[in-house]
């Protein structure tokens, strides 16, 4: 009897492996099921299903939607990525140049090596040098982006005690008050810094990887998107999560009457719309000991059903660990674009 | 009650963070004559081990679990006030992040899980030379040195630990347990760690299930 066909594809590490087509069809179940349960959303369909099994064992090397479905890339920290991930040493100007015109992006985004708006805002006066400059010599839309990256706002690095340390430790009130504290200055910071981006003319600002600190660090970003769209309605603003639901490290924060602890991408996405956000990236980890099939699959829920719900365009971050990119230093072709198309195709992002 | 109902009883006062019933029910139980070891292991150590398979779907919070921590710290207390030799603790465990790597949520969240669990946690914080802590363990006689690493750029300080565990005698000694967002089974197989683990309670399950070998 001949042995079954299988098929190259890898892990979330992107370990490669060979896996036959029924023991992909099973964990493309399996990571339907799990999104589903978590989420409390609905599963994917059967042709869905089925098509993702498609996608992972079509034999070509590299996978791509269909022309005239492509979608706009918006691209988080994208000019640091040539200097300080690569080792290019070019400068941030240069950087916008080369996503404009050799790797033919349809945005970019100046971000400064610190990438956290709280360090930014000593040095702002040279970043809004940095805008002036690259956007005149620019023409695709520039965002300025960083995180609200709560945990620089704790000891030694800022003025509040880290409530990484407070809760293990039983304090439980501090560790909340800590946190509010820490969540009203965040949100200061980045308005601060929109302020100055506003002026100095940037297209739109990013809020990137929005919660990496729990619901403290969501709360921080939504306040501050909210009081942004207030001051400039027309500046255009997007908010990328840092993973799929939002960590309970205080876990009674509110925005707008909701609770943030334990919100998936569909629930958040409507907590971005209230506040005035203009494009919305939701986030799905990957589990490195998982397969890509169960990643990819277990995404796809997770981004149709955000898709679903939202009004706003959406663009998931496909980068090094999440949305079923495997964690590797420099992701591998296959899986990334095969994880791009599902993403499209199946999950219906509006942009990546 | 039945040894079932109070054990029951046990694991519903964890879960809705009781502690006055907590301790009542620990009180029933020692009139009862039920191994203080049932009480803990099948009733307040069950409701905690849910509340972790809830907390990792975000479904409970960090300071719910902190709170369930403690009843269940102080509900052992009570049980080890009335034993006339005190009980012996489960282990010790020194916990870091690895040299690099600020990213300390993950490791807290198991500080507190292994805290609840018994284990005397010895919490170095973050970003920690594998050399000191592997010193921290030998000095404080630990039985496990856990770390985590987020990054791919921070993983191989695991793999230094394990070089100094093996150059200074100390592999089978002090247990290894690994864990981080790219660690896997297969990291830790390729660096001859003891434990993978892939959030906090499979930290605890781990753990246990070595202590009893």
């Amino acid at each position: 009897m001949a042995e079954e066909k299988k098929y190259f594809t890898r892990y979330g590490d992107g370990y490669s492996t060979y896996m036959t087509k029924d023991e992909i069809k099973k964990d493309v179940e399996r990571g339907v099921e799990d999104a589903a349960s978590r989420g409390k959303i609905d599963p994917l369909t059967e042709a869905e299903k089925s098509y993702i099994v498609d996608i992972i064992t079509m034999p070509a090397k590299m996978a791509s939607v269909e022309p005239g479905k492509e979608v706009v890339l918006s691209s988080d920290e994208g000019t640091l990525k040539a200097s300080v991930r690569c080792g290019v040493s070019i400068d941030r100007t240069t950087a916008v140049a080369v996503e404009e015109r050799i790797l033919c992006m349809d945005s970019a985004e100046l971000a400064h090596i610190d990438y956290s708006y709280k360090p930014i805002k000593p040095i702002i006066f040279d970043e809004v040098c940095a805008m002036q400059h690259a956007e005149l010599n620019s023409i695709i839309p520039l965002f300025y982006g960083a995180m609200p990256n709560l945990g620089l706002y704790t000891k030694p690095d800022g003025p509040y005690d880290n409530w990484a340390e407070l809760l293990p430790a039983g304090k439980v009130a501090e560790a909340r008050e800590a946190q509010e504290k820490a969540a009203e200055q965040a949100a200061k910071d980045i308005v601060s810094v929109a302020d100055h981006m506003v002026e100095a003319g940037a297209d739109a600002l990013n809020m990137d990887t929005v919660g990496a600190s729990g619901d403290a660090d969501a709360l921080a970003a939504f306040t501050a998107m909210k009081e942004i769209h207030r001051k400039y309605p027309d500046f255009p603003v997007e908010m990328g999560m840092a993973g799929e639901f939002f960590l309970g490290m205080h876990g009674k924060l509110t925005f707008e009457g909701e609770q943030l602890a334990g919100m998936y991408p569909h629930e958040q996405v409507k907590i971005a719309e209230k506040a005035g956000a203009t494009i919305f990236g939701p986030t799905i980890n990957t589990n490195s000991s998982e397969t890509f099939a169960w990643n990819l699959a277990r995404t796809c829920t997770f981004i149709k059903a955000c898709s679903e719900e939202s009004t706003i365009p959406i663009h998931p971050n496909v980068g090094m660990g999440v949305c079923s990119m495997c964690l590797t230093d420099s992701v591998p072709l296959d899986a990334a674009s095969r994880a791009d198309k599902a993403i499209v195709e199946i999950g219906r992002a509006d942009g990546l | 009650m039945t040894r079932d109902e109070l054990i029951k009883a046990a694991y519903d006062a964890v879960c809705a963070y009781e502690e006055e019933k907590a301790l009542e029910i620990a009180h029933q139980s020692v009139e009862a004559g039920i191994a203080e070891s049932d009480m803990l292991g099948e009733g307040y150590g069950a409701g905690i081990r849910h509340l972790g398979d809830l907390f990792e779907r975000g479904e409970v919070f960090l300071p719910e679990l902190v709170v369930a921590s403690e009843i269940m710290q102080n509900v052992a207390a009570y049980y080890e006030s009335r034993m006339t030799q005190k009980p012996k603790r489960p282990g010790k465990i020194v916990l870091s992040t690895v040299e690099g790597d600020v990213h300390d949520i993950g490791k807290g969240i198991v500080a507190a899980m292994m805290k609840s669990q018994g284990y005397e946690i010895i919490d170095l914080g973050r970003d920690r030379s594998a050399a000191d802590i592997v010193a921290a363990a030998v000095d404080n006689g630990a039985d496990f040195i856990g770390t985590s690493a987020l990054l791919t750029t921070t993983m191989p300080e695991q793999k230094k630990i394990e070089a100094i565990m093996k150059k200074e005698g100390l592999k089978g000694k002090i247990k290894t347990i690994v864990g981080g967002a790219p660690i896997t089974q297969r990291w830790a197989d390729r660096i001859h760690a003891d434990i993978y683990a892939e959030d906090a309670n499979a930290a605890i399950h781990k753990v246990a299930a070595m202590m009893s070998a």
